[in-house]
């Protein structure tokens, strides 16, 4: 049952991203961009100019281009989607995966780390002040919410360094955090890279030393995005938990004399599915939308490399990105739902 | 320890002692920017062992909050203001959270209404029925599994192997309840609260559970309060009734006295129709017998196909009666048997498979839309919502106007004129026309419904479950004024209800429907004083009329059928007779025989081989 339900999101899911390709394709010629002039500069003699545009494929017609990108009916000599490959930079000449293969990893470690903490945070903390309305927690927890959603996240990102770094260091004379200058300190060694997620990295490769100082470089990073999500996941959680309190199977738990811990745990498992799916849609939106964040801590992420592509009219690079991170949307909310299916028995396939 | 003096049951032997006591219980809601809503004001009451006790008052008087703050339970963001619940000699209020929760669902069992969403909706009810269960005994979670499993056989569900493991949307209400009803009985309180517990299920189903409750009562010597709204469960079940209004206790009566002289001018209007009946008679105008019938239909069938299969659902098979001029016809039946079908087919709101419905000597099965609805100012319908079947949007006025406007050429001063005249004959007041809907209460809009219905001056209307959703006494108005239009303007009624006490009042002929087939047709008189069919006489014994001189708990024999209604579609319809499996008369050729509706001597019409034959008498 539910592998006939992933096998058809699947499917699905490979005709939207047909879709998002076709789409992003279109758009990006419509721009009024002249992709080869911004690469041999606009003095370039005219061969020059034919030289760079033929090298690109420009000069062939939209529909030979598309047939090129798709890897069907190609009439260029490298490989297209079809095929598996994104193509090349038109930048930096090497293959579009490897580089987004060097960029994801680390947004995506950044973003699910810091969706993870919010979580563990937002659980206990959201279940506390729903139990407790008139507790301290839930007015925190008003005021942080209010507080952390009103300002910009790249403004909280500056005053976080300010704070950490610069000001404590003049106040207190040590380094609280690192200076916002990448994942790890440039004199210690990289781990070699298995999974791109640098943590994992350094500990499948026992560089402990590494694992610590980059686990310190990502504190300040993911606190700032902890901070700014979890306002909303709390509420969320906050008041799922309210519903679920008044709801007439806890009030009758509760008239069963069922111990407070079990009715706490039937609150729980009520109110936490559409959390989840908060959650989810953070994911997929956080993937181009932590640019702010990623730019601050010179992280160099996904965000970051979309935004270089598009100011240098790098469209393979832009279609691959766009196509990527539609890919691990698609892919989150599936997991999302399957996780949903397993809680809530209501749900059928 | 004393028994107070007041609410002591009369004419008991002495040796009870009571079990629970509440004192000057209040609840209070608080509301942001207001003042605290008081819900349940002063409540006070003692319950004795053995006692089966109903606690009756209107939607919204506070009775569940009562009784769950006998539990010293209330929904967020409630709590309870003052007074003292003793249960065998203890304080509840001055027990901790553990000591108190070691009590209730062990000693003292709650029953909720609305089963289905009483149950935690992503947990298998066993593990609930388990988790209540160990709760309060040192046992295995194995031994609590089997425990589960041995319980829900005991509440007489089927199959309980593999519905201990069903989620609570897998069940029907009935089974829902069931599960409740397990769970409660799982310890063996001694004291059992239940709020509405057949709130939404069939009488046959309401009538198997209260017996067993009573049964069990009078076994174990437990007690039992019982919160509903229902006059029938009262006066058939209960020693004493406690009647709330507005949050307050305003009588607390042996049972047989509340009948027979209430005290408070609530529970007057309460008994409201009951009483009324009782002193001067409903008078309900005489039929001419031998007038043509207004209304013939003929083997009418309704059959709704099922998507993505070949069986369909078989809701009316073959009916065929006739309503004369000015006659109320009395359509009952349980919850899938058809009767609301048949209703909306006579309408064309469903367009029957087959049959004919001559009205005015046409056949309205079979022409066309168009010359339909030149008929249709002639015949009207009333549905059970009054709120959802009028615009919310439209004043009382827009409603009346609408039919004026679609079914004569009135001109703006003479449709106003008519819409006065039709709030007057309803029994409502001029100034409700600039009113929307919401801004009525339930009753009202129910006569707006009905003001609506007449305003083309029809001679039938179809009422469907016209009373269903009101409270005892606006049934009780809104009867009496259904009575007071026929005898007025002459109009027959098609009465569809489940609500037998309300078609004994108003009808003069009653259909009794089951799985889509009329059972047996007759004059109320023989039909509810002599039922011949053996589903009829099920239903009527199981129907708990407000009638404390004939308690179906002091009857020799109760009449029950056993199991739940199937569903009418095609692979669940019985060979031969569709009662068959359920009724106490059957016989082996049942199994195979389809059953003939004719005519018995006295003129009425049975669909049972047996009664034809004289083999079934009473």
């Amino acid at each position: 049952m539910i592998w006939r339900f992933v096998v058809r999101r699947v499917l699905i899911a490979i005709l939207q991203l047909v879709g998002i390709s076709l789409v992003v394709f279109f758009l990006i010629r419509l721009l009024p961009a002249d992709p080869v002039a911004r690469l041999v500069g606009f003095n370039a003699t005219q061969v020059a100019y034919d030289q760079a545009e033929a090298a690109l494929g420009l000069n062939k017609s939209v529909i030979q281009q598309l047939g090129d990108y798709l890897g069907i009916m190609s009439t260029a000599k490298y490989d297209g989607i079809a095929q598996g490959y994104l193509g090349d930079s038109w930048v930096t000449g090497s293959p579009i995966s490897e580089e987004i293969g060097r960029f994801l990893p680390v947004t995506l470690e950044l973003i699910t780390y810091s969706l993870l903490i919010a979580f563990l945070i937002a659980v206990p903390v959201g279940i506390t002040s729903a139990m407790r309305p008139d507790g301290v927690g839930a007015k925190i927890t008003f005021f942080w919410g209010l507080f952390a959603g009103s300002q910009p996240e790249f403004w909280w990102g500056l005053m976080f360094v300010f704070f950490f770094f610069t000001w404590w260091w003049e106040q207190f004379g040590f380094f609280l955090a690192p200076a916002p200058l990448g994942r790890i300190n440039p004199m210690l060694i990289e781990p070699a890279v298995i999974t791109g997620f640098i943590l994992v990295d350094s500990i499948l490769s026992l560089n402990f030393e590494a694992f610590v100082d980059a686990a310190w470089h990502l504190m300040l990073p993911v606190f700032t995005l902890v901070f700014i999500v979890s306002g909303p996941i709390i509420k969320m959680i906050r008041q799922n938990m309210v519903r679920v309190l008044r709801s007439d199977f806890i009030l009758y738990a509760r008239s069963c004399g069922l111990p407070s811990r079990s009715v706490s745990l039937y609150a729980l498992r009520a109110a936490m599915a559409p959390a989840m799916t908060l959650i989810g849609i953070f994911y997929g939106f956080l993937l181009g939308g932590a640019v702010p964040i990623e730019v601050i801590f010179a992280l160099g992420g996904l965000g970051e490399y979309s935004i270089r592509s598009i100011l240098s009219f790098d469209y393979p690079a832009i279609q691959g990105t766009v196509l990527i991170i539609a890919m691990v949307s698609l892919l989150v909310y599936l997991t999302i739902d399957i996780l949903h299916a397993f809680l809530d028995p209501r749900i059928t396939f | 320890m004393a028994i107070d003096e007041m609410t002591a049951p009369a004419g008991d032997t002495g040796s009870a002692r009571p079990i629970m006591k509440v004192e000057n219980l209040s609840v209070v809601f608080p509301r942001p920017d207001a003042s605290d809503i008081t819900a349940v004001h002063d409540f006070s009451l003692s319950v004795t062992e053995g006692e089966f006790i109903g606690i009756m008052g209107e939607p919204g008087c506070g009775k569940s909050t009562a009784a769950m703050a006998m539990l010293g339970l209330v929904r967020p963001p409630g709590r309870i203001a003052t007074g003292t619940v003793e249960f065998l000699g203890q304080d509840l209020g001055k027990l901790d959270e553990e000591e108190l929760r070691a009590i209730r669902g062990k000693d003292i069992g709650m029953i909720v209404q609305n089963p289905r969403h009483s149950l935690h909706p992503m947990i298998r009810v066993g593990t609930q029925i388990s988790n209540v269960y160990r709760a309060h005994n040192d046992v295995s979670k194995q031994e609590a599994w089997e425990h589960s499993i041995e319980m829900l056989r005991m509440v007489g569900i089927n199959d309980p192997e593999r519905r201990v493991k069903a989620y609570a949307h897998e069940l029907s209400s009935g089974m829902a309840q069931r599960v409740l009803i397990a769970i409660a009985l799982s310890s063996q309180p001694k004291l059992l609260i239940a709020d509405e517990p057949t709130s939404g299920l069939d009488v046959t189903i309401q009538a198997q559970f209260l017996d067993e409750m009573w049964d069990n009562v009078q076994k174990t010597r437990s007690s039992v309060v019982l919160v509903t709204q229902d006059l029938g469960i009262v006066a058939n079940y209960c020693d004493r009734v406690v009647i709330m209004h507005q949050g307050t206790i305003v009588e607390v009566a042996e049972v047989h006295d509340f009948f027979n002289s209430p005290q408070h001018e609530y529970s007057k209007a309460i008994l409201g129709l009951q009483r009324r009946a009782q002193e001067k008679g409903v008078a309900i105008a005489k039929v001419d017998e031998k007038a043509p019938p207004l209304l013939r239909i003929e083997d009418l069938t309704m059959h709704f196909p099922i998507r993505a299969s070949k069986s369909k659902v078989h809701a009316a098979e073959q009916v065929s009666f006739e309503i004369k001029p000015g006659e109320c016809l009395g359509l009952v039946g349980e919850s899938g048997s058809g009767k609301t079908t048949v209703g909306r087919c006579l309408l064309r709101l469903e367009e029957p498979t087959s049959g004919s419905i001559n009205f005015h000597d046409v056949d309205l099965a079979s022409v066309s839309r168009e010359e339909f609805r030149k008929n249709r100012a002639n015949m009207q319908i009333v549905f059970q919502d009054p709120l959802d079947s009028l615009n919310p949007r439209w004043t009382i006025k827009q409603v009346l106007e609408e039919p004026l406007k679609l079914h004569s050429d009135m001109d703006q001063e003479q449709r106003l004129d008519r819409i006065r005249e039709l709030l007057k004959l309803v029994g409502l007041e001029e100034s409700f026309v600039q009113a929307l809907p919401k801004e009525i209460s339930a009753g009202r809009q129910q006569r707006v419904s009905i003001a609506r219905a007449i305003a083309s001056n029809p001679d039938f209307i179809v009422l469907d479950e016209p009373t269903s959703a009101l409270t005892p006494e606006t049934t009780a108005e809104i009867i009496e004024l259904l009575i007071d239009l026929s005898n007025k303007l002459g109009i027959a009624y098609l009465f569809i209800s489940h609500d037998l006490t309300t078609v004994k009042f108003i009808c003069h002929r009653v259909v009794v429907m089951y799985l889509g087939q009329i059972v047996e047709i007759g004059t109320k008189d023989q039909v509810f004083e002599t039922p011949r069919h053996p589903y009829a006489k099920a239903l009527l014994s199981a129907h708990l009329f407000p009638d404390v001189a004939n308690r179906r708990v002091d009857r020799e024999v109760r009449e029950s059928l056993q199991g739940e209604i199937p569903s009418p579609i095609t692979e669940n319809l019985p060979k031969g007779c569709y009662l068959f499996g359920r009724c106490p008369s059957q016989v082996e050729k049942c199994r195979n025989m389809p059953q003939e509706l004719t005519e018995l001597e006295d003129g009425r019409l049975v669909r049972c081989w047996r009664v034809q034959e004289g083999e079934l008498t009473d």
